[in-house]
């Protein structure tokens, strides 16, 4: 809403300084947006909120001014001379959408001239940035952006057939609108109409056929309510949003409709001559509902923590328009019908405190102490995060939203189709993504194109999995597993260890931890990873089923080339949902041992497909608790000296006991039985 | 009594020997130093303690055997002494075997991994509303009209239920449209629904809403949004503690203004501005929980009041980095989030 400061003080005596008024406004709800010169005129630009539509018009505005400073409002009485014969004589209005529009009055005024605006009302128009056309629409524009009220005048001489319709456009129904534009409607839009058509799209925009022109002499002003669904059906749906439509989009004061009818006729009059026909044509009925508000005396200090006396409290309610009702003093309420947001007693605390100012509440008030901790959930996520940051990682933000080609990768975690969005986030991307992979490749990519080709990124985010047939777990229609993922250079050993240190980092996995659950790695073939050179990592606990956690291995080729990646890339995706309820976040110590630990070798020699977890699995089965740490440090094949088939495994071990010193004999004994228990378990011979 | 004399003569000379040879070698820096003193003391011909060796013929035959145990322990402890020595004037020596370095050179690369500017800013946020006893929360994105628009006194005719204003997804596989959150208040509503008062949260995550993206503007976003619900709260709390806050997150005792506003939710509502590097400046929007707000989640609104804020994060993290295009957040260019 953009307020000329010299018609503002037709209203209402203004202070000197622009900028204290401004300051005043934008700290009792009308934010302040610019001020600039126009002429001898100031143009100040205020935002005003959605529920404030009184305050889209200059007496709006100047009634707040009254209210902060306490000074008189002064709002004109037009009453237009009505020198024409009875306005209903050869003409009449309907509603035929009554939904669509409450009530409908028009006015008519014959013999006009229809012409230029004087200077001072193009200067007004000017300072709010609109152009002057001719004196008749000038004058509708002007008590518009005067009380909020939009108005419309027809060419009288272009209504056929005596009747004014207002109804619901039918779908297809065309319209050429005054920027001689042609629009085809639908029917959640409303018109007037004539016998012969559409002559403006209700509350919208008036119609070119109906249009005032140099030749007009006879016009129809409507003035009227319509309802705000109609009108932003048009507005959006045709984008042809317009000061009219922005308007009654928000509700102008019903009480207006009749005054800005006669304000609009009494101006023509002035400045276009004509003769106004006696009365005007009406149909329907003012929606105009008042409630009753009762105000209860301890409410303003209840609510804002700092009391208002109450003698301010009337003054300030009396002067925004509330009308006060009998009963004891300040109690009972009736708000004024330019207020229809407010209709309850907070929305009457509210007035009182935005007049009287938020400066007034105190910032001390006391606050208990409460005790909180942070959730297991935002544990986890904290701790594998840091898990890659130590590892030199960046966290990466990447969109949830994604286009058709990311889209299509394969999901780990679900093969129903992506669930779309409307509109798109951005342009193409409409997908909700059910991977956080994707993304990450293609961050990768546009890293690299930028010229730093080993970008180390994570990102810890939700997916969107559409919930199949299969038994819901959960609520809603949409899984949303909460998901780390990332991409490094390098092999499936690099991101199997990474993903390990994160598993580690949550606590599981750890050896101490190995008898309550199990982390096992399983080959996996699926996108976006070479099929081969990829596992899924699986999580079985007491009591639960084993569940998927993660995924990880080397991007397949044909992902990376056509994102122009060069070099191997590996990556990992993790359920941090499941793992949240696996993760041991508070751990106790275990006491390392005070004994010195032996170290030994083994070169055993197994079948090629063997395992290796099953090799360390039967090793750590048979020593009895004594293996602190058993590594691979050779696997190898060679036809000729191992034998077709076979391959060398050299495992190092770290042997350690918790009770006392491990003699030499009894780690050579530990040895053996590993030995016979590879045998047994994967006929596994020692390599001498 | 002569005799005895002599030996002790003997062994206090032996001693001065042992102090000499021991602070000569503590001296001696490099193996020319060490090579000096083995001259000095236990050289062939001329070393002292071959002087110190020919007194033995001065000794009584009685003292004899005592003097020549002594004379042996000295030697073999100055023996010692050298062997360290050398030692260690040869790693010494070994060090410096490179000759010195051109300390200029660049140490090796150690990578270091960065959070992101955006996780930063709320893990402040997280750690300073914590300490005023709010509790973090985070729920769906994917939302229902319900706790996204009627819950939080969003009527159905509102117009920021408009299609065109929300990412509505396009497949109803549900009676009613799901959307995807256009704020966090969803959560908040969540936890009323399954909470009773007294209630602090902090609710955090990404929302969406369709503006073109610019340099202040993104359709995907971040938001961190406090509850308070408790009996007898007023806008005095709300103003305190979100003076704490600023004061807490800018540092100093920073001044905080509400300029009246309108959300759905909240009544009276507010604009939050806080004092920053001199001027104010917005932070979010606040209020007292609607009265329908407390009543849709079955709380009794003439029991319990409470306040609610929101903050875009976002804007925050640019004003405190100095990021004058909040799309870079989300170019994940390592460049930007490495300085960090």
């Amino acid at each position: 809403m953009i307020v000329s400061i010299t018609w503002l003080a037709d209203y209402v005596q203004l202070p000197a300084s622009v900028d204290e008024l401004v300051d005043r406004l934008l700290m009792s709800g009308l934010n302040h947006e610019s001020t600039r010169a126009a002429g001898a005129d100031t143009a100040v630009e205020l935002e005003v909120t959605s529920n404030r539509p009184d305050c889209l018009g200059h007496i709006g505005v100047a009634r707040e001014v009254a209210v902060l400073y306490g000074r008189p409002l002064h709002v004109p009485d037009p009453r237009p001379a009505e020198r024409g014969p009875d306005v209903g004589t050869g003409l009449a209005v309907e509603i035929l959408a009554a939904d669509c529009c409450p009530c409908y009055t028009a006015r008519v005024i014959r013999g006009l001239r229809v012409g230029p605006s004087p200077q001072w009302l193009v200067d007004r128009l000017h300072t709010v940035g609109l152009a002057s056309v001719n004196n008749v629409v000038d004058i509708t524009n002007y008590v518009m952006l005067e009380c909020g009220q939009p108005l419309h005048a027809f060419d009288l001489a272009k209504i056929r057939g005596g009747t004014l319709s207002v109804r619901r456009a039918r779908d297809g129904e065309t319209f050429t609108a005054i920027n001689h534009k042609t629009y085809t409607l639908d029917e959640r839009m409303c018109v007037i109409a004539d016998a012969a058509g559409p002559l403006a799209l209700a509350g919208v925009m008036g119609g070119a056929e109906s249009e005032i022109g140099g030749a007009t002499t006879d016009i129809l002003i409507e003035s009227a309510q319509f309802a705000p669904l109609p009108v932003r059906a048009a507005a959006r749906g045709l984008v042809l949003a317009s000061a009219s439509s922005y308007r009654f989009e928000r509700g102008p004061d019903p009480a207006m409709v009749d005054w800005a009818s006669r304000r609009t006729a009494a101006l023509i009059l002035e400045l276009a001559g004509g003769t106004l026909d006696r009365g005007s044509l009406t149909a329907g009925r003012l929606a105009c509902p008042a409630a009753e508000i009762s105000l209860a005396a301890t409410r303003v200090a209840a609510v804002l923590g700092v009391d208002v006396p109450a003698e301010r409290q009337q003054r300030i309610l009396t002067g925004l328009g509330f009308i006060e009702q009998p009963g004891p003093a300040g109690s009972l309420w009736r708000a004024p019908s330019w207020r229809r947001d407010v209709w309850r007693e907070i929305d009457l605390v509210e007035e009182i405190a935005r007049i009287e100012g938020y400066d007034h509440v105190p910032e001390d008030a006391p606050i208990e102490a409460r005790a909180v901790e942070l959730s297991d959930r935002e544990l986890t996520m904290r701790r594998a995060g840091e898990a890659l940051v130590a590892a030199g990682f960046c966290e990466a933000m990447t969109r949830s939203v994604v286009n058709s080609d990311l889209a299509a990768v394969p999901s780990p975690w679900g093969d129903a189709a992506p669930l779309v969005i409307a509109p798109p986030l951005v342009r193409g991307a409409d997908r909700l993504r059910r991977s956080l992979l994707p993304s990450l490749l293609e961050a990768r990519a546009t890293n690299a194109a930028a010229g730093t080709s080993d970008a180390e990124l994570f990102e810890i985010a939700r997916a969107y999995i559409p919930r199949g047939a299969g038994p819901a777990i959960g609520t809603g229609p949409v899984e949303e597993p909460l998901l780390l993922a990332f991409v490094s250079g390098g092999d499936f050993f690099r991101a199997k260890g990474l993903a390990g240190a994160v598993l580690a980092r949550l606590g599981i996995g750890a050896a101490e931890a190995a008898g309550e659950m199990r982390v096992s790695y399983r080959p996996w073939a699926g996108s976006p990873f070479v099929a081969g050179r990829a596992a899924e990592i699986v999580l079985e606990r007491p009591g639960c089923d084993a569940a998927r956690v993660g995924v990880v291995g080397e991007v397949a080729r044909t992902m990376l080339g056509e994102r122009g990646l060069e070099g191997d890339v590996a990556a990992a995706e993790l359920r941090l949902d499941r793992l949240e309820f696996a993760a041991q976040l508070e751990r106790p110590l275990r006491r390392p041992s005070d004994f010195p630990a032996l170290q030994r070798d083994l070169n055993l020699v197994v079948d090629a497909a063997v395992p290796w977890s099953d090799i360390e699995a039967a090793i750590r089965a048979s020593a009895a608790g004594l293996v602190e740490e058993c590594r691979v440090v050779q696997v190898w094949q060679d036809a000729d000296r191992l034998g077709a088939g076979k391959k060398s495994v050299v495992a190092a071990l770290r042997l350690r006991s918790d009770a006392g010193t491990l003699t030499s004999d009894a780690a050579s004994r530990a040895v053996d039985a590993m030995v016979a228990e590879c045998g047994r378990r994967v006929g596994a011979v020692l390599r001498s | 009594m002569t005799t005895s004399a002599a030996l002790e003569s003997f062994l206090a000379e032996l001693e001065r020997l042992r102090g000499d040879a021991a602070s000569s070698l503590a001296a001696a820096s490099d193996a020319g130093a060490v090579e000096q003193a083995r001259i000095e003391f236990v050289g062939a011909r001329s070393g002292r303690l071959k002087a110190v060796q020919k007194l033995l013929g001065g000794i009584a035959p009685a003292d004899k055997p005592e003097a020549g145990r002594r004379f042996n322990e000295i030697k073999a402890a100055i023996a010692e002494l050298f062997a360290a020595a050398q030692d260690r004037t040869a790693a010494a020596a070994a060090d410096t075997a490179g000759g010195p370095l051109d300390v200029t050179l660049p140490g090796a690369a150690v990578p270091l991994g960065h959070l992101h500017p955006i996780t930063q800013t709320i893990r402040r946020v997280q750690e300073i509303m914590g300490r005023l006893g709010f509790e973090s929360v985070d729920g769906p994105e994917v939302e229902d009209p319900w706790h996204n628009f009627e819950a939080l006194a969003i009527a159905p005719e509102h117009p920021a239920r408009d299609p065109l204003d929300n990412f509505y997804l396009a497949v109803a596989r549900t009676a009613e449209p799901l959307l995807l959150r256009s704020q966090t208040s969803t959560v908040q509503i969540r936890v009323m629904e399954s909470r009773r008062p007294p209630l602090r949260i902090v609710s955090l995550g990404r929302v969406y809403r369709p503006d073109t993206a610019d340099a202040t503007h993104y359709p995907m976003f971040h938001q961190v949004e406090g509850l308070l619900v408790e009996p007898g709260t007023t806008m005095a709390h709300l103003k305190s503690v979100l003076r704490l806050f600023a004061s807490s997150f800018l540092g100093g005792d920073v001044r905080v203004r509400f300029r009246p506003s309108f959300f759905p939710f909240t009544e009276p509502s507010v604009e939050v501005d806080m004092e920053w590097g001199g001027r104010w400046v917005e932070m979010g929007g606040a209020g007292m929980v609607d009265p329908a707000v407390l009543k849709a989640v079955g709380y009794d609104p003439a029991t319990v009041s409470g306040f609610a804020f929101g903050l875009g994060v976002e804007r925050i993290a640019a004003r405190r980095h100095g990021v004058d295009d909040i799309r870079d957040f989300y170019r994940n260019d390592v460049r930007f989030l490495r300085q960090f």
